[in-house]
């Protein structure tokens, strides 16, 4: 302790680093320090543990198509800690795809975007589409079957654009087809172009915010001090950002990384089988983050497609990019903004309803029936996964049973089970070691997945 | 304790421990792979009627390496000898001196090293020149008529046998 003091105050008397100290840590805040502020440091250790995490997992991986699986495999099944490190970032992304949106929800909702914070805000909204950057680009990097055929989705939802959306999606690509050019060229994307523009973008973020000052409460009187007591007054009407908000920030930082990092250790982020452009069958399912926008894509048919894939985003990051000059009244207060909420409030309606469809329909499995529990529990203990694949996991050696509920009738189902190749000639699945019990638990199973 | 004390120590626990619980496998991950030993199989080099009794013959044959993700095949060989009582022996290619290939005399009945003219007889043994110790030896197993070595390779220029 003492010898750190030493060595702060040996250079503190060369570089006079006291004023930049004061400057970082005495930032005053109207209203004093808050556990609602916490979102934006949060995204930003996330960005750091990206960035990080991607660090290390650059030093093994291999961005070619003949490699790139492999690279993964290796480091997932023969390097120290290599499944934990994949999964920090995988659950990483994941958590800071919703650190920003909690974070930009807060700013919406106090208002903060607000003269004279205009810049911050726009420079916010670009930091949100890297973000999103990051996770596409990010998601074909594995070159399993989930990241070609997701990418391969997402590529040709950008050639739907009228006039340049052909040109647009080959630029993307990198050429006709997704291949070892688009892999290189995501790789680049991802581990340079993006970071480093991000780097720069989030030190201009906080230059604005050094410079401007945190907008703080909404409550004008509560940011003037006004309604506390008097001997409290210095805290809340401009409290410094060191200690309380400083150490808000660091239990918020400490949580988040626990849960990451449980995340990290117990449920790491399997590979899908290697990427198969032949395999047409595979039917790939977004992250969560992009499941309302998949949902929603289901419900627009024909010509007014387009309105789905490229107008309604575009004209909604258009929108938040220039909400500061779209919402020109001044009152900060939620109350005093019923437009604003209300907006907020069905955008976030529509948005977390269409993900909670889209979940419904992906886990459609009742599990009420303790015989399709049970069924589903021996699908997983036979490890029928190893050849069959049900919504996007499993293998690609038999039939994908995603939807064989519908297909398959249960007097067909028990028969298969007793002996496949008496009912499919030829084929190689091997009789199933189970009672008569656990047959109908498995065919019960197989009947619910339609 | 202050309020103000432990609002600044309990913000500097959990850096630290962030810091401490990222450290240790990050630093574990880089370092593993750097010193782990290559698993080497059985690899079938030749069958035993490619050997007369008391000529030896170079064996050369084709494995597979792992090189970290990468898969490669490689041509490796060896020199087998078949003793009169039926042992068999097999050498490392390679001189124990520095590492140069050596070859079979025939005429004279000796392996000769062209580098530094390091001669061993039949089984191994140094005869003459700088070379520390006899020719490495290698694991060999028979299957039938096939003949199965263990690839391996020794520092030269050691009279103690190392292997890398």
């Amino acid at each position: 302790m003492r010898a750190t003091r030493a060595i702060y105050q040996w250079l503190d008397r060369r570089l006079r680093l006291k004023p930049v100290e004061e400057m970082l840590l005495n930032e005053p805040i109207p209203g004093g320090a808050s556990w609602v502020y916490v979102f934006g440091s949060a995204t930003l250790f996330l960005f750091c543990l990206q960035l990080l995490t991607g660090m290390f997992l650059a030093v093994y991986y291999a961005p070619t198509p003949d490699h790139a699986y492999d690279s993964i495999q290796f480091i997932m099944s023969s390097v120290a800690f290599g499944a934990f490190v994949r999964g920090l970032h995988h659950w990483g992304a994941s958590a800071m795809v919703l650190a920003i949106g909690l974070h930009m929800l807060q700013v919406y909702l106090y208002g903060a975007y607000k003269p004279p914070r205009e810049a911050m805000w726009m420079v916010g909204v670009a930091l949100f589409i890297l973000t999103l950057g990051f996770a596409f680009s990010g998601y074909l990097l594995p070159w399993d079957q989930k990241a070609y055929w997701a990418t391969q989705v997402g590529i040709n939802m950008v050639g739907t654009i009228p006039w340049i959306g052909g040109d647009l999606a080959r630029i993307i690509r990198g050429g006709e087809t997704l291949g070892a050019l688009t892999l290189t060229r995501f790789f680049a994307l991802h581990v340079l172009f993006l970071p480093l523009t991000t780097l720069g973008l989030i030190a201009l973020h906080l230059f604005i915010l050094r410079r401007i000052g945190p907008a703080g409460s909404f409550e004008e009187k509560r940011a003037a001090g006004l309604s506390v007591p008097k001997e409290r007054r210095h805290r809340t009407a401009s409290e410094p950002f060191y200690p309380r908000q400083v150490f808000m920030d660091a239990v918020v930082m400490g949580g988040v990384f626990l849960i990451v990092a449980v995340l990290a250790a117990f449920l790491p982020f399997p590979l899908a089988d290697k990427a198969d452009p032949s395999d047409t069958s595979f039917k790939p399912i977004p992250e969560w983050y992009f499941l309302f926008y998949y949902q929603g894509l289901k419900y627009v048919r024909g010509p007014f497609e387009p309105l789905a894939t490229w107008i309604l985003p575009a004209v909604f990051y258009a929108v938040l990019m220039f909400l500061p000059f779209i919402d020109r009244s001044p009152a900060r207060h939620p109350a005093r903004r019923p437009k604003a909420i209300l907006i907020g409030a069905a955008f976030l309606l529509g948005v977390f309803g269409l993900m909670a469809i889209s979940l419904q329909e992906i886990y459609s499995i009742p599990t009420t029936d303790p015989s399709v529990v049970r069924g589903r529990e021996l699908y997983s203990k036979l490890q029928c996964n190893g050849c069959h694949r049900i919504h996007g996991s499993g293998g690609a050696v038999g039939p994908d049973l995603s939807y064989v509920g519908k297909v398959r009738d249960r007097d067909w189902l028990v028969r298969h089970f007793d002996d496949p190749s008496a009912v499919v000639p030829g084929s190689i699945m091997p009789r199933l070691a189970v009672s008569p019990a656990e047959r109908d638990d498995l065919t019960n199973y197989m009947l619910s997945l339609n | 304790m202050e309020r103000r004390t432990f609002l600044v120590r309990t913000t500097g626990f959990i850096m630290g421990f962030i810091g401490i619980v990222l450290s240790i496998p990050l630093v574990g991950y880089l370092i593993s792979p750097a010193f782990r030993r290559q698993t080497r199989d059985w690899a079938e080099a030749g069958v035993l009627g490619e050997l007369d009794i008391g000529v030896p013959r170079e064996l050369t044959y084709v494995v597979t390496v792992q090189d970290g993700w990468l898969k490669t095949t490689a041509m490796k060989s060896v020199w087998a000898v078949r003793r009169p009582d039926g042992e068999i022996t097999v050498f490392a290619p390679l001189c124990t001196h520095l590492g140069c290939g050596y070859h079979w005399d025939s005429d004279d009945r000796l392996f000769k090293c062209p580098c530094h003219n390091s001669i061993f007889d039949i089984t191994g043994k140094v005869l003459s020149g700088p070379a520390p110790r006899p020719l490495d030896r290698l694991p060999l197993k028979l299957d039938g008529d096939r003949l199965f070595v263990i690839d391996k390779q020794f520092k030269s220029g050691t009279s103690r046998q190392i292997e890398l």
